[in-house]
This record gives structure tokens, C-alpha cells and sequence, in this order.
């Protein structure tokens, strides 16, 4: 029967050697851009890209909140990357997207101006940022990528993220009195 | 009674006619039996035809669903057994079973008028269990003895882990993993969101259509069903309550032990463990007890010699209080310790700029300062001992339950801490109201009331808006101002929130009805933000927060103007 040999192909699959060794490790990133600068996270802390619906603001949220999402049923923290790495606020557009990632347990959305392809970049290819680059929220900057004429810069989103739980409300007094 | 309702009145009479007689026969047979015991007879004779007799009832009454008489005739098969097999149980037993055998019987010939009430032999077959029982510890001891324990027979009356079987053999308990009853709810919850979507749709096709014979329809399949998902709540909420001594009783151990390594005397008294509430409600109450409880023993309480020369015994009490009223449960933590000092509080909110805006504070409005972070009096007791932690943290706990917490106290006297949480937490009954176009939810349970303000009723007093409320003068916010917008003139509706210290009023743009809301947790990334308390999904499928009502009416969220950030 036709499905017993894609089984046994299946299962031939599954028993073949490792993949033959690749020379050079390849990453696969997810690039989106903000402004005219394009920006990547790994694929594997992606979970999903999905349109702008309705944004509900959260009174008294971190700074670089703009607010929650239904995703589904789930109510998902909308990080306004933009004003993170420096940029100024940004309407949506028909192009804005949300790239929903999961960090350090945590599931997020993230605000971009638009999406583009996934990228293969050889690990060969990627270095320390460099000056041009160092702008505000720069530590969330891991390394850059140069692939062709594109520069891609590498976030780390755990930096990205670790900032904007810090409260920005007016009943904190006694945090703003300490140092 | 429901006879002639009764949708198989026909079949009862006829089951009656069978059973009547059946019935009759087993009462003959048990009084002969015991009359030859009584003699000294075996009469072994008389005890096959009246195990079948009580078999035919058995079966004859699960058939029509009479689930009373089935039980007692099984548990009354169940009686027999063991008159048969030990002659030594006849004594007790015998009167026991002819009295069973009569209650059979009255049962059968009342069956004519409707099916018996539930439970009216529920005193009986409580003796018969207790009769069982004992017999079977009899038997068992005695095996024991012998050495030869009949491992089949307990098996069957022991059933293992995963349910308890009734009286007809049924399991009529089921153990089930918390996890499934969280899954259930929620889904339950999807399915409470989807209900509000198909509402909301229905709305709008009734304005842009006008009613029509089609939209009558589903206007009555929408009540039918929303009837059902009330029904389906309140069963499911049903499951999920324990009661509360769950979390009470690991609390004896913890008062003797900080009073023990504190050097103190304290006596923990518990009330009401048997309120029952929602299970994540009492999972999550633990930890903010513990530190209620902790900050009595260390804080509140003060060492014997000091209580003695106070005159007061030289052994504290702590009680541990839970009541239900209507949809919440209080609970009160109150100790006979020294008190809260309203001047230290005081002194200390005013030195973290957080003093209340009216002149003269009442004494309820300054122990609700005791919450603000940075302030309340456990922070020393986190340096001391390395346990507790603020107030603040304690209170935002309770709040993200849809409760919250307030404190009273007396100088010398002690300090109770009143918990008001709700029973249930998958929806939660609000009030929609829309401020700068956003929608929220504000617990009813919090909302005293909802007024129409003119303009010219409202004044300023040291730039806080003020207005008579019930012959009360209580401040009134602008919402805008207090959800980090601007503050709006053309605000016309004032919601006014309950508070155990003083009322208040929010202004808001519109007030949009009652609503039974779905409480979703927020996320962590959202920090702890002072107004919000959790978040829902509305029929539209948007998001709306649901506002901290408790805290908004303490006055601890203080309004800001947008320019500040």
C-alpha cells in the first residue's frame, strides 16, 4: 500500500544519520523593521507574527508597554519596541506588525513598523556591533549581521524585555525617593 | 406531590401494584425471622426467598428511577448478608432490618402519590452504615486473629483511590486532578467571552436590521443559552469550592513557632473553617496570610512581661475569622496586641510625600495608609527576622483575587485585618464605564452607586473636587486623571465607590450597563500597575482592564495630568 511505504520512508528518515556536518553553523532570524533599520531575533523565540488588532492601554504601565492584545483569548503585553531602542512612538500601519515571542517564559508582542523574510546568516557573518549602532538602548544590541548590502542588527530580547517591567506609575514615591 | 406531573404516573402505578405486595411479603418474612431467633431457631428456611424478594424491589425501583427506594433495598440486601452469615449480628441486627423492611414498605404504597423525596430514608440508611461498619470492624478483627485476612470481600467495601462507591454500587465520587477543573474553567470562560460576542453581534444586527421574526429566534436561543451558561457556572463553581480550613489549619504551627523564636505567648484561634471558597482563591491566600499572620506575632503582639504590666494576660490571641456574605467571604485576622500608632503612620506617610489630601484624616483613612509601599511597619520586621514583607505587597496579593484588605485598630487594644474576597473567580459581576474612549470594568461589589452630575453641583476644595453625596461630602476624581490621561470638564457620570474609610467618586464619560466579566490575570510584563486590577476580553473581543476599585477608593492611586511622563 501506497501509505506503508511513506511509513517506511518515514521511518527510514527518522533512523538516517545526522544531516552531513554543515561547515559552518547557520542562523535563522526573524527580521523586521523599524524605521529604515532592519532588526532580527532568532526564529526559535518566535512563536508567531500576527496583524495589529485593537490595543487596549493599561493605565499606569511601564514605560514601554503600549498595551494589551487579545491574541486569541489570551491577553498579550504589547511592547512598543520603538521607543525601547530610542526611536520615537509610531502610529500602526497597514504594514505594522506584531512578532509574539516567548522569553524567559514570558509570551510578548512586539510592535514593528513591518516583517520581512526569514534570514539564513552564517555565523561567519555576524560580529560585535559596531559605534554607528550604539545608540540609546544599545545594550539590548547583541551583534550585527552584514548580509550583501543589508545590515541586520541582532536584539537580545531577554535586555529588551528585563527593562520594561520596571514600573512608571505616580504612586511610587517611595521607589523614586530611593536611589 | 408531582403524582399526577409525574410523566410516567401510569408505569408508578403499575410499579406500585408489583412492588406493594413484594414489599409486604419481606415485612412478613423479617418479623418471622426475628421471632424465630428470639426462640432459638435457625429458621434458614425463610432466608433465600427474602434475599430474592428484596432483589426484585432492587431492580423493579432502578428501573423506574426511584433511587431512594433502590438504595434501601440494596443496603437492606446488604443488612440480610450479614444476619446470614453471622449469628452473632442478629441481636443488634434483626430489629434493625425489620424496621428497614416497614420503611420499605411504606415507601413502595406512597410511590401511588409521586416518587419518595430525596433522602427520606436518609436517617435510616445512616444507621445501617454505622451497623454495617461496625459489624465489618468485627469481622476484620476477628480475621485478624485468625490470621487469614479475606482480602476480596475488602477490597470491594474498600474501593481504592479515585472514588467512593455509593449504596446501588454506582461511584457516586470521583477524584480529579485540579488541573482539569482549571481547564474547564477555562474554558468555560472562552465560552462566557464567545456568548458576549454573539450578544454584541446580535445588538448591532438589531439596529441596522430592525427586529425580525429571525432575530426573535435567536433573541431566544441567546437566553436559552445564556440561562444555561449561568447554570453550568454555578455547577462548576460548585466543584471547585473548598473549605477554608484547607488553608487555615497550617497556621497552629506557624504562630508557635515565630512566638516561640520571638519569645511571645500567642494562642491562634480559628473561626469558620468550614466557609468554603474557590480553590485558586484559597491556593493563593496562603502567602498573604502567613505574612498577616507573621507581622501579628512579631509586630503586633508585645512580650509577655510588657502585656502583663498592661494588664493583660501574659498569652496573646490571634483569631483567624471567615464568614460568607452573599457572593464574598470576610475573613478577619484580629490580634489583642498594642495596636497601630496613627501617628507613626502618619508621620511616615507624610515623610514619603504621601500624606491624604484632606485636612484632618480620619482614623480609617490613615490605617488605609499602612498599605502604601515603603510604608507599612513589617518592612522592620523584614530586617529583623529576614521573613515578611510589606503591606503593600499583601494587599496587591489579595487584589489581584478581585479582593481586597483593609485594617482597623485600637491603641493597647489589637489590630484586626479584613479580608473581603469573592467566592468564585471566573467572572466576576462589573460595571462598564468608558473614560477617554477605553472601556473598564469596575467590580459591582464596589460601586455604591452611579449618579448623573451637573457642573454646578461640584466644587473645589484645596484643588479636590468635592460633591454631596447622601448628605456626604466625599472628593470626587476625574477618571481621566486617575488612569494616567487628562482631565475632561464634559464628564458627567460619577460612579461612586464603596470604601471602609470614605467614599469617593470617579467621573467618567459614559456609563455602559452590568456586565459579567471573565477575569484574566495580567501579565507580569504589565508590572503591577496601581489602578488596574486584572484584564478581560469584552463581546467586541477587545481587551478592557478592570480597574482596582478597592485601591481607587482608598485613594491610593493618585491622579496625575498626562504631562507628567
Amino acid at each position: 500500500m501506497v501509505s506503508d511505504s511513506i511509513l517506511d520512508f518515514a521511518a527510514q528518515l527518522s533512523q538516517a544519520p545526522a544531516a552531513p556536518v554543515i561547515e559552518e553553523r547557520e542562523l535563522h532570524l526573524v527580521v523586521f523593521r523599524l524605521d529604515r533599520e532592519e532588526y532580527a531575533v532568532p526564529i526559535e523565540l518566535v512563536r508567531e507574527v500576527v496583524r495589529v488588532a485593537d490595543v487596549t492601554r493599561v493605565p499606569h504601565a511601564p514605560a514601554h508597554i503600549r498595551g494589551v492584545m487579545n491574541l486569541r483569548g489570551r491577553i498579550l503585553p504589547i511592547v512598543e519596541i520603538r521607543t525601547r531602542l530610542g526611536l520615537s512612538r509610531a502610529d500602526v500601519t497597514p504594514t505594522s506588525r506584531v512578532v509574539v515571542v516567548e522569553v524567559a517564559g514570558r509570551t510578548v508582542g512586539l510592535l514593528v513598523d513591518a516583517v520581512g523574510q526569514v534570514a539564513r546568516v552564517s555565523e561567519r557573518l555576524i560580529a560585535a556591533p559596531p559605534e554607528e549602532v550604539r545608540t540609546a538602548g544599545a545594550e539590548a544590541v547583541t551583534a550585527v549581521a552584514r548580509v550583501g548590502t543589508r545590515l541586520l542588527v541582532l536584539l537580545d530580547l531577554e535586555r529588551v524585555l528585563a527593562s520594561t517591567t520596571s514600573n512608571v506609575n505616580s504612586t511610587a514615591p517611595s521607589a523614586a525617593s530611593q536611589p | 406531590m408531582t403524582g399526577p406531573e409525574h410523566p410516567f404516573a401510569a408505569l408508578l402505578a403499575e410499579y406500585v401494584a408489583e412492588c406493594l405486595p413484594l414489599a409486604e411479603e419481606v415485612v412478613e418474612g423479617a418479623l418471622a425471622l426475628e421471632r424465630a431467633w428470639q426462640e432459638g431457631q435457625s429458621a434458614d428456611e425463610l432466608f433465600g426467598p427474602l434475599k430474592g424478594t428484596l432483589h426484585t424491589i432492587k431492580g423493579n425501583s432502578a428501573m423506574m428511577g426511584l433511587a431512594g427506594l433502590q438504595n434501601l433495598a440494596h443496603r437492606l440486601e446488604d443488612l440480610w448478608g450479614v444476619l446470614a452469615a453471622d449469628p452473632a449480628s442478629r441481636d443488634a441486627g434483626a430489629p434493625l432490618f425489620v424496621r428497614g423492611t416497614g420503611l420499605l414498605a411504606d415507601l413502595v404504597r406512597g410511590t401511588a402519590s409521586g416518587p419518595p423525596p430525596e433522602g427520606a430514608a436518609a436517617d435510616y440508611l445512616e444507621e445501617v452504615e454505622a451497623f454495617l461498619a461496625s459489624e465489618r470492624g468485627a469481622r476484620e478483627a476477628a480475621r485478624e486473629e485468625r490470621r487469614s485476612p479475606d482480602r476480596r470481600t475488602s477490597d470491594r467495601r474498600n474501593p481504592k483511590a479515585g472514588g467512593e462507591v455509593g449504596a446501588d454500587g454506582a461511584v457516586a465520587t470521583i477524584r480529579v486532578d485540579s488541573r482539569r477543573l482549571d481547564a474547564l474553567l477555562e474554558s468555560f470562560g472562552e465560552a462566557m467571552i464567545a456568548h458576549a460576542g454573539l450578544g454584541e453581534a446580535m445588538r448591532q444586527l438589531n439596529r441596522r436590521r430592525g427586529t425580525t421574526g429571525e432575530l426573535t429566534q435567536l433573541e431566544r436561543a441567546m437566553l436559552g443559552l445564556d440561562r444555561t451558561l449561568k447554570r453550568l457556572e454555578s455547577a462548576l463553581m460548585e466543584t471547585r469550592l473548598l473549605p477554608i480550613s484547607t488553608v487555615f489549619s497550617r497556621f497552629t504551627r506557624l504562630v508557635r513557632d515565630v512566638a516561640h523564636s520571638e519569645g511571645k505567648r500567642v494562642r491562634l484561634e480559628v473561626a469558620g473553617g468550614e466557609t468554603r471558597l474557590d480553590k485558586t482563591v484559597i491556593d493563593r491566600l496562603g502567602e498573604p496570610l502567613v505574612h498577616l499572620i507573621t507581622n501579628a506575632v512579631t509586630h503586633g503582639i508585645e512580650p509577655p512581661e510588657e502585656r502583663e504590666s498592661r494588664g493583660k494576660p501574659a498569652e496573646a490571641v490571634i483569631t483567624l475569622r471567615a464568614v460568607q456574605r452573599s457572593d464574598r467571604v470576610i475573613l478577619t485576622v484580629t490580634d489583642d496586641g498594642r495596636g497601630l500608632d496613627p501617628e507613626a503612620i502618619l508621620r511616615k506617610a507624610r515623610a514619603l510625600g504621601q500624606a491624604p489630601a484632606v485636612e484632618a484624616p480620619s482614623l480609617a483613612e490613615i490605617f488605609a495608609l499602612a498599605f502604601l509601599p515603603g510604608l507599612s511597619t513589617a518592612q522592620r520586621v523584614s530586617q529583623h527576622s529576614g521573613r515578611g514583607v510589606g503591606l503593600d505587597v499583601v494587599a496587591s496579593s489579595i487584589r489581584a483575587l478581585s479582593g481586597n484588605v483593609s485594617v482597623g485598630s485600637e491603641p493597647g487594644r489589637g489590630t484586626t485585618f479584613l479580608l473581603r474576597l469573592p467566592l468564585t473567580v471566573a467572572v466576576l459581576r462589573s460595571l462598564l464605564v468608558e473614560v477617554d474612549t477605553e472601556r473598564y470594568a469596575l467590580p459591582l461589589v464596589d460601586v455604591a452607586e452611579t449618579v448623573r452630575v451637573l457642573p454646578e453641583t461640584l466644587y473645589q476644595v484645596a484643588r479636590q473636587g468635592m460633591m454631596t453625596w447622601r448628605g456626604e461630602v466625599i472628593p470626587v476624581m476625574d477618571g481621566g486623571l486617575l488612569l494616567g490621561g487628562g482631565a475632561a470638564e464634559s464628564r458627567r457620570y460619577c460612579v461612586v465607590l464603596r470604601s471602609a474609610a470614605r467614599h469617593r467618586g470617579v467621573m467618567v464619560d459614559s456609563l455602559l450597563g452590568h456586565h459579567e466579566v471573565v477575569v484574566k490575570a495580567l501579565d507580569p510584563s504589565l508590572g503591577r500597575p496601581p489602578a488596574v486590577a486584572a484584564a478581560t476580553i469584552l463581546g467586541d473581543g477587545r481587551v478592557a482592564c478592570i480597574l482596582d476599585t478597592g485601591r481607587l477608593a482608598d485613594g491610593w492611586v493618585e491622579p496625575v495630568a498626562a504631562a507628567a511622563p
